[in-house]
């Protein structure tokens, strides 16, 4: 086995002068100021990762609450009800009243609604689901997992953080100021010529995507250099942890697609400032271009939306069932095509604008990217096969994400056959699906690895039975939300609607009582994870027996990860054959020892 | 038809994903729902296998303290390549059929009848090929839990196309993008403001069809309805000659049809309330207050201006969402439209008197 390992930048130099070597990193150093001072400036990839964790968790928030008023407006149907002789007085625009304007138009009240569901979906991808898990959970395990004592380039680390978050300011900013109702999607020539005309909002919700980009690349650039180069002893390329693969072909996909969607949002800039003629006919231009350039990003980065999720499934079922991850290989194979034919779908969000022949083209390919996904379900189900199997939160979570993500993918097919999709496009079908996979899938797998890691990152159990209590309320209220939409989209609620007839008003208000309880099932996981870090038991190094070097490290892990720099001897899900490090070999029956001459797997 | 999907399509599974047949007899929508409940089937099939399988495995190999792992192969040739190609196998059935269907919603016959779509914010406008447009337009009413009669906030233009004819629709957006999506034809397309593109059905028989716009296209967006009424051809062709223009009845009998038939209606009351744009009732001969100080009296003039170049003078508490019509009316709609206008007005229509300076009088 060949091993790459170089110089662990960053991990010296800086921190030569203190003593904390030994320390754990979440230690104070000093009083409040130089402790958010120590934060601040820090180049340690865990806190890094902690801030981050901090920062998209606030924008799931904020992402949430918008949610939360979507599904509150759309609890009841817009009517004019007639009063004797008067022409009529608009009643169901509840989200008008909730901001205190009684007497709207109809268009006034759609307008908020529209605001609303904007903000929802901007915040929801560009701030919350595509830096999330690489961010967060990335940035604290990829070094540990490794071995390394910190990513590649620790400095464009910490940058890749403030850019974030300055290009959240401008988001935020967007919204201060009144908001934007483009879709997050920012449909040209709705976005460049008529949203908001002369508005500086729509513009800075579009920087905002912009620099959220940069933030994506920085980090995407460093988790290649990572793997490549900071590998422990012995670590080869096929003894990575699935959720390295995964990082891996996030961070590919990440690199190459930004710059495409970094591009067009400044050509949507430029054309809502200075009238340059690209996308608004008006103007000389062509809006199907945008979708295109648009997609061809987007597209891609759904990948990078779920395969981190994918990655993180893996681990918790090998772990948890205490069995070798099912073909290896395949998984690790299928993230890497899933990431290259990722490239070659985008049209298929294009079949109701584009000609014939693109269209047939789109659908085949998507028809493919179905098989390596499909493939990787199989593959964890058949991991579970004579496995040992705990039943505790993060187990829990990840068959919710078989479950959950399965019907993301089925209902995938209904949209990627033509014939079909003309009738769902851009129906409430659609918003199901998408929130099956984005939500089903990678805000599951988030919760799982959450769950998972917890001990690890704050050095603390938290109540396993509330959390799986707080577990299965999310997994009714997802479900009812959500399930009833693909019913609203078959029967014709189209998506992006303020209001809607009357024969859709019981399938809303079904969904919308889910998402009251989902809110709940979320508050609850929030109280207890907070409450562990104040009442929680003390964790062990590795709680539930794992293999990988992140559990080598204390919980919460030293300043610099290891006291020695751990060397691979063992495959990271040879259950079987090795008793899992700082943990008694009572409560890890291994398996019968293989007979002399056999050949381990 | 096969047997099998005909009965997919049909019944208790089907009423529930869709609520009702689909009503267009273009294949797309024949074959759409059949191949839609046989992905249901399929899909329901393949997911109770498998997560039975997840809750057996989960139920047999629960962790026992003290008990040794079991060895089994990390990998198995043979079935991970049966569990590649058999998926394979049904995903190109399904997208061969979604092919089908999807040629068969795209081109249209030969024969259709062709009937021109303008979209704008937020209005649909049909043009019948003897050059008539529909005046007529309904809102969808209901009896609220109360016992109320309660009305949809939008009107919606009914537009009249033949039945057991094709159809074929010509469409073009006036702004931005819009979709025309018919539930009950199983099918939509975009439509662009620098393309025509192609919507084409059948109907065979009569009876009211909603059209939503499925691309999202600012405000007024969740409004933006209208109804397919289904005729027998011969009260088609009769509704369609009763509509054209009323030339003969004088000025304000035209700028009336033309109200709904331009898309004044989607955003002008004529009754006094409230709407995107200012009512019409009373305004005629009055004063204006506009957008940064300044004020206009409503003549013939400041109309046509209003009309042509919309963003010129913005009336106070209503910004300009409206597009020009250059190019869309002639001088002589818009002479009806003003005429309508002042027939709108408190008092009678009369004489007035030196229009000539208060275009400027702002
Ligand atoms: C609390 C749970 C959530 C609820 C109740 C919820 C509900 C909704 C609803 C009702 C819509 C509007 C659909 C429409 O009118 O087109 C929507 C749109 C959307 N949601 Fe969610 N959502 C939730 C969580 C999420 C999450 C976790 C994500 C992503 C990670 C997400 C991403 C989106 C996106 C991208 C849109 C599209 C917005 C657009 O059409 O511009 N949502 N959501
Ligand atoms: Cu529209």
């Amino acid at each position: 086995m060949t091993t790459l390992h170089g110089e662990i930048p960053g991990a010296h130099g800086s921190h030569g002068g203190h003593d904390h070597h030994d320390g754990s990193y979440l230690d104070r150093k000093g009083g409040m100021v130089s402790t958010i001072i120590d934060w601040a400036t820090t180049i340690d990839h865990k806190k890094i990762g902690v801030m981050y964790l901090v920062a998209v968790l606030t924008m799931f928030f904020i992402g949430g609450i918008a949610a939360m008023l979507i599904r509150y407006e759309l609890f009841q149907p817009v009517r004019i009800q007639t009063v004797g002789e008067m022409a009529g007085k608009a009643t169901g625009t509840d989200l008008a009243t909730l901001f205190g304007q009684k007497d709207m138009s109809v268009a006034q009240a759609d307008n908020i609604y529209n605001r609303v569901m904007t903000l929802h979906g901007a915040v929801m991808v560009f701030m919350f689901i595509v830096p999330g898990i690489p961010a967060s959970l990335g940035n604290f395990l990829l070094p540990l997992m490794l071995g390394a004592k910190d990513v590649a380039f620790p400095r464009l680390n910490l940058a890749s953080w403030y850019v974030y978050v300055f290009g959240s300011i401008f988001g935020i900013l967007a919204i201060v100021m009144g908001g934007v109702d483009t879709g997050w999607t920012f449909y040209t020539p709705y976005s460049s010529s008529h949203a908001d005309p002369g508005h500086w909002r729509v513009v800075f919700m579009i920087l905002a995507a912009f620099i959220l980009g940069f933030s994506s690349i920085f980090t995407g650039l460093n988790f290649i250099v990572t793997v490549h180069k900071l590998r422990a002893p012995g670590l080869g390329w096929f003894d990575l942890p699935l959720f390295v693969w995964a990082m891996y072909s996030t961070s590919i996909i990440q690199v190459l697609a930004t710059p495409v969607i970094g591009i067009t949002l400044l050509l949507l800039v430029f054309e809502r400032l200075f009238h340059v003629g690209i996308f608004d006919p008006a103007l000389g231009g062509d809006p199907v271009l945008f979708q295109h350039f648009f997609w061809f990003y987007s597209h891609p980065v759904v990948y990078v939306m779920i395969l981190p999720g994918m990655g993180i499934i893996s681990e918790c079922i090998a772990v948890h069932s205490r069995k070798q991850i099912f073909g290896y290989k395949a998984i690790a194979f299928s993230s890497l095509s899933i990431a290259a034919i990722s490239f070659l779908v985008w049209g298929h969000h294009l079949f109701t604008s584009e000609g014939e022949l693109a269209a047939t083209i789109f659908s085949a390919l998507t028809f493919l990217v179905a098989i390596p996904t499909a493939v990787k379900v199989f593959n964890w189900i058949g991991t579970l096969y004579k496995g040992s199997i705990q039943i505790n939160t993060p187990m829990l979570y990840t068959l919710f994400f078989l479950f959950t993500f399965s019907i993301g993918g089925l209902t995938g097919l209904p949209l990627g056959a033509l014939a079909t999709d003309l009738h769902l496009h851009d129906s409430y079908f659609v918003v199901a699906h998408f929130h099956y996979v984005m939500m089903g899938g990678t805000v599951i797998a988030f919760l799982a690895g959450i769950h998972h890691w917890w001990p690890k990152m704050f050095g603390r159990m938290y109540n396993e039975r509330w959390s799986m209590f707080a577990c299965v309320l999310v997994f009714i209220g997802f479900n009812t939300t959500f399930f009833t939409q693909f019913f609203l989209g078959t029967r014709g609620m189209p998506r992006r609607y303020a209001s809607y007839p009357d024969e859709f008003q019981t399938l809303h208000q079904i969904s919308s009582i889910g998402a009251a309880i989902l809110l709940i099932g979320f508050l609850v996981h929030l109280a207890v994870l907070v409450g562990s870090l104040f009442a929680g038991k003390k964790a062990p190094a590795n709680p539930w027996g794992g293999l990988t070097f992140e559990w080598e490290a204390d919980s919460p892990p030293t300043t610099h990860n290891f006291h020695h720099e751990p060397i691979a001897k063992h495959g990271p899900y040879a259950f079987d054959d090795v008793v899992p490090p700082h943990c008694d070999p009572k409560d890890y029956p291994l398996a019968d020892p293989l007979p002399p001459g056999a050949k381990a797997h | 038809m096969n047997p099998i999907t005909t009965t997919l399509a049909d019944g208790f599974w089907h009423w529930l994903w869709f609520g009702s047949p689909a009503k267009s007899s273009s294949a797309v929508a024949r074959i759409g729902d059949e191949l839609f409940m046989y992905t249901f089937w399929l899909s329901v099939a393949w997911f109770v296998f498998l997560m039975g399988l997840t809750f057996y495995f989960v139920v047999k190999y629960q962790r026992r303290p003290g008990k040794k792992l079991t060895r089994s192969p990390a990998h198995n040739t043979p079935l991970e390549i049966a569990w590649t190609v058999v998926p394979t196998v049904f995903l190109v059935y399904i997208f061969f059929k979604g092919f089908w269907g999807y040629a068969d919603a795209i081109v249209a016959p030969a024969n259709a009848e062709v009937i021109n779509l303008k979209a704008q914010k937020w209005a649909w406008r049909m043009t019948y090929p003897n050059g008539a447009e529909s005046p007529e337009s309904m809102r969808f009413v209901y009896t609220d839990a109360q016992g109320n009669q309660v009305t949809s906030a939008q009107e919606a233009p009914i537009f009249v196309v033949p039945a057991g004819k094709p159809v074929q629709l010509r469409m073009s957006s006036m702004d931005v993008i819009h979709s025309f999506w018919v539930p009950d034809f199983r099918s939509k397309f975009d439509i662009f403001p620098n393309r025509y593109t192609s919507y084409w059905f059948q109907a065979d028989e009569p009876g009211d069809h909603v059209v939503y716009c499925a691309e999202y296209c600012g405000d007024l967006h969740s409004e933006m309805y209208a109804i397919i009424r289904v005729l027998p051809e011969p009260e088609y062709r009769a509704k369609i000659n009763s509509w054209a223009i009323p030339w003969g009845d004088g000025l304000a009998a035209v700028g009336k049809v033309l109200y709904t038939t331009k898309g004044c209606s989607a955003c002008h009351s004529v009754d006094g309330s409230r709407n995107t744009g200012p009512t019409w009732k009373g305004i005629w001969g009055k004063e204006h207050e506009m957008e940064g100080g300044g004020k206009a009296v409503v003549d013939p003039n400041y109309i046509r201006e209003s009309i042509l170049v919309p963003g010129a003078k913005i009336v106070k508490g209503y910004p300009n969402q409206m597009v020009s019509y250059q190019g869309q009316l002639n001088d002589r709609e818009l002479d009806a439209l003003i005429a309508y206008i002042e027939s709108l007005g408190d008092n009678p229509p009369g004489p007035g008197a030196g229009y000539g300076e208060s275009a400027e009088s702002n």
